[in-house]
């Protein structure tokens, strides 16, 4: 085994093939451009939901004045309501799911609302008899919310049980199609890579069946003559997966770091160092992809 | 050393068998010319010989090798015992004299000390070291063919395969191409020669293997090219 001469066979072939090699780490770095993208951004929603769901409540809404007549038909909700919803809330069965929980009432409501909107004109009109007392619950487990919302949902004076998560869920699932879509696309372009690779490959076996047929004549193993191939298409997947590692490491540094945190301070974002963790995932792939299309494809040929 | 007996080749396609029933023993250091018009038979007898092809029937023996059984992994070892030569020679373009012969054996995994000492050696052996820098273009036919020779030999093979050598080449090189092939020949290597060259089957007065619609229709030692053609 020379690795010497094998490379320098591999060196030639990239150069007289030189456009095709080019445009297959195009199609590689684009790819795995996204496929990491969607990566990061399963990381993100991993680290937004725990981030999030720890904080996430489960609301009690006790009946106002102004609440619908038919989920609360005697107005707003009496000092019995609160009792019983507190009772309910230390009683055994109950208890055992909360961590803690406290009560705010129409001015606390108020206050909090006033601060959250404060350059909003609704802040004006809204007034403090019209936003729901409230029993704020955090749960040990978020997951066990549907309890919680099964002991109080239909108890008379209580408008509405909610857990938070429910809002959250939302923004997550836009996040979850987003990352789908980039996975779709990162499918289909890897598809297209491969099938790009194995063109590639037959076209420079093409350009070297001289070589190849004497190869054969003086009896250089099948794997000699293969390796050369196979190395040229793993080159070029390779260097296309560092491309496409130095755009997501960039997309990191400068979109998430440099412009999302900014924006959004109380985010926790995915920064350099899982975007680092994600590299070798990206060569192995772009390297073995590349082999796995370059050896089928020189296979295929050296067979007729 | 090739042994074949009762070998039948029939290609897809084709009216006739490309070959029928053929049988035929080689013994080492012989110089055996294959004669025949085209379409008679040679080269695909030549193919079966290097395992290119598999005959339809019959069985081919060669250096102590099956070539009906022997699995296609151990095929590239069993084709460095065997060097071959064409008509077109066959060289790369884009390498030196010295590169084509350096290239036969890298691709088998020659260490770079060995290549170093048999190159030059065998450009001697062929009479060609002064142009060992030179590329094919800036050869002669008859220059090409030795260096097409040169890669043949350099890993001493036990037989050498020639199909059609002087074909491309005018009479008087011819001449100097068969005395290098005998000088091969008396060093022990097995020649088997494919030819159409009435002058130099004459000339050579050895055993003349003659094949005509696929099937052997002479086999005599110190023979001239026949009367038939």
């Amino acid at each position: 085994m020379r690795f010497s001469f094998v490379f320098s066979e591999m060196g030639i072939a990239i150069r007289r093939n030189l456009s095709m090699v080019i445009s297959v780490i195009l199609v590689t770095f684009i790819s795995l451009t996204f496929v990491g993208t969607a990566g990061l951004l399963q990381q993100q929603i991993g680290s937004m939901k725990t981030y999030w769901y720890d904080k996430a409540q489960v609301a009690i809404y006790l009946c106002t004045e102004t609440s619908p007549a038919e989920v609360c038909p005697q107005g707003e909700a009496s000092q019995d309501v609160q009792d019983t919803v507190t009772e309910r809330l230390k009683s055994a069965t109950v208890a055992e799911y909360i961590d803690k929980y406290y009560f705010e009432n129409h001015q606390q409501a108020y206050e909090t609302f006033q601060t959250e909107f404060k350059d909003n004109s609704v802040a004006k009109y809204v007034k403090p008899e019209q936003l729901n007392e409230t029993f704020w619950v955090n749960l040990k487990d978020p997951n066990q919310a549907p309890i919680i919302i099964e002991s109080f949902n239909g108890l008379s004076g209580v408008e509405e049980v909610k857990d938070q998560r429910t809002y959250l869920d939302q923004i997550f699932s836009i996040l979850n199609i987003a990352s789908l879509a980039a996975l779709s696309i990162a499918a289909l372009m890897l598809f297209s890579a491969v099938l790009l690779i194995s063109t590639t490959i037959r076209l420079s076996a093409v350009m070297r069946r001289r070589e190849i047929g004497i190869m054969r004549l003086v009896g250089a193993s099948n794997f000699y003559i293969q390796l050369p191939f196979i190395l040229e298409g793993v080159v070029a997947g390779v260097i296309g997966s560092l491309l496409a590692g130095g755009a997501i490491l960039g997309i990191v540094q400068i979109f998430v770091q440099g412009f999302l945190a900014t924006q959004l301070p109380f985010t926790s974002f995915v920064g350099i160092p899982d975007a680092l963790a994600l590299l070798p995932l990206l060569v192995l792939a772009g390297g073995g992809l590349a082999a796995f299309a370059a050896g089928s494809a020189i296979r295929r040929y050296l067979r007729v | 050393m090739i042994s074949i007996s009762s070998v039948s080749k029939q290609y897809k396609g084709a009216p006739r068998a490309a070959l029928e029933n053929v049988s035929l023993e080689i013994d080492k250091g012989e110089f055996v010319f294959l004669v025949g018009a085209s379409g008679s038979g040679k080269s695909s007898l030549m193919r079966m010989i290097l395992r290119e092809d598999l005959p339809t029937s019959g069985s081919i023996h060669v250096l102590g090798e099956n070539l009906i059984g022997i699995p296609n992994r151990r095929v590239p070892h069993f084709r460095r015992k065997l060097g071959v030569v064409f008509q077109d020679f066959r060289l790369l373009p884009n390498k030196t004299a010295a590169q084509n012969v350096a290239f036969s054996l890298e691709v088998i995994g020659k260490s770079r000390g060995f290549i170093a000492e048999a190159v030059p050696d065998v450009l001697r052996l062929v009479g060609l070291e002064e142009k060992a820098n030179n590329l094919p273009s800036e050869l002669s036919g008859g220059e090409q063919q030795r260096i097409a020779l040169a890669r043949a030999i350099v890993n001493k093979p036990a037989i050498l395969l020639a199909d059609e050598p002087t074909g491309n080449l005018d009479p008087a090189t011819s001449i100097d191409i068969m005395a290098l092939l005998e000088r091969i020949n008396l060093s022990g290597t097995t020649i088997v020669m494919a030819t159409h060259d009435r002058g130099i089957v004459d000339r050579g007065q050895k055993r003349v293997v003659e094949l005509s619609q696929g099937k052997i229709v002479r086999d005599a030692r110190g023979a001239s090219y026949g009367v038939g053609e």
